[in-house]
């Protein structure tokens, strides 16, 4: 089946084709020739194992994503559901804040924060949290979110973690969309309602982080 | 009623056959053609599966699988059922997903019958009827593939087939 090329990132490029009949997306993996050869398959490896096992534990734990067609270690391949109907939670951000459409953008972000609630209580992070790599199906009420690229994903339990993931998205979120500190505040909000055990540990991670940065200071 | 034979999507010069039989009467006989050596085909439980998709995602694999010498199983046909399978166990993996003695529909994938003589024979041996591969969406047991495959209430409100397929893809990279 025909490959288009529809985006190209540093890792790999990204295809629209089909799956026998249904729209998928491809992502296939670079290989670097900079790196050996060897730590080069056991890395792309690695990374498909971790994407595909991340799509298939947030569908286990009811959280939407697309759904995998093919796992293709040997031609470093990945093809999965390509969601029709959608749009970026960052379009869809867009279009609401230009029609001043508050009801809609705090339901929105009730949403996300939920999502992203049931995701750290199941121990998965996701690793590039961006309203970029969130689509939306629907509108308002009706609406859904669905993540994608797990390519940075993994599992973890540590609060540090999931804090940076979070400000991951504040730092995405605010940039990207101007004046929505109060909306980020509902987002975390939400997300403390989710992830009950989690979220005290978290939070105070995140307030750590704001302070430092991403990365943890290494002194001694 | 045909079967649907369609291209692979990665190899172009391979074919999977499917075909869909309902009111048989001698299940038992086809397995015997089956393990004799009469035919090569996968003889699958109608009940297991709800969309003819989730067998070609198995099938699929199965190719794919043998073309880059990793199958778990003897062959390809034994493969499909093996993939279809949540179980890393073989000859669990057989007994639930391969037709019952005591079936009224087998549900049946050939891969690579290109001149159409497997499914000629297969044709000819099955006593019921042909009819249209997306029947099988009315044979499923959807409480049995919940158990099985340990569906949760979320993954059946939205798709069970989508997490069916997920898990057959992930399959030799997590188990659950």
């Amino acid at each position: 089946m025909e490959r288009v090329l529809i985006k190209q990132g540093a890792e790999g490029k990204l295809y629209s084709s089909e799956f026998y009949g249904k729209p998928c997306i491809v992502k296939e993996r670079f290989t670097k020739s900079y790196r050996h050869p060897a730590l080069d398959k056991s890395l792309t490896t690695q990374r498909m194992k971790a994407e595909a096992r991340a799509l298939l534990r947030c569908r286990m734990s009811g959280i939407e994503c697309p759904a995998l067609y093919m796992v293709d270690i040997e031609s470093r391949c990945i093809i999965m559901e390509r969601v029709l109907n959608s749009v970026t939670v960052r379009e869809y951000t867009r279009t609401l804040q230009e029609k001043d459409d508050a009801k809609n953008l705090l339901s929105l972000a009730k949403q996300i924060g939920e999502v992203l609630g049931r995701l750290h209580s199941n121990n998965i992070i996701h690793g590039d949290l961006t309203t970029s790599n969130m689509l939306i199906k629907g509108y308002g009420e009706n609406s859904r979110i669905i993540l994608i690229d797990f390519g940075l994903s993994y599992f973890d339990s540590v609060a540090e973690d999931k804090g940076v993931d979070l400000y991951v998205l504040e730092r995405a979120f605010l940039s990207t969309h101007p004046n929505t500190e109060a909306l980020f505040q509902v987002i975390l909000d939400t997300y403390k309602d989710n992830n009950k055990t989690g979220a005290e540990d978290v939070m105070k991670k995140l307030e750590e982080i704001r302070m430092r940065g991403r990365k943890r200071t290494m002194v001694g | 009623m045909a079967a649907k034979v369609i291209a692979n999507e990665l190899f172009p010069d391979s074919t999977i056959t499917l075909a869909l039989f309902r009111n048989v009467e001698n299940v038992k006989e086809i397995r015997q053609c089956v393990m004799n050596g009469t035919f090569e085909a996968a003889i699958l439980k109608t009940s297991m599966i709800v969309d003819p998709f989730q067998v070609i995602v198995a099938a699929n694999k199965a190719v794919h699988q043998n073309k880059v010498g990793k199958m778990m199983t003897k062959n390809v046909h034994s493969e499909i059922l093996f993939n279809l399978s949540p179980s890393k166990n073989i000859s669990d993996s057989f007994r639930k997903f391969g037709a019952g003695d005591t079936d009224q529909s087998v549900f049946i994938a050939v891969i690579d019958d290109k001149t159409g003589q497997t499914l000629q024979a297969i044709q000819n041996t099955v006593k019921g009827q042909q009819v249209d591969v997306d029947e099988v969406k009315q044979l499923s047991d959807l409480n049995n593939i919940k158990k099985i495959y340990k569906l949760t209430d979320a993954e059946l409100s939205w798709s069970p087939l989508d997490a069916l397929v997920t898990r057959i893809a992930a399959k030799d990279i997590m188990t659950i």
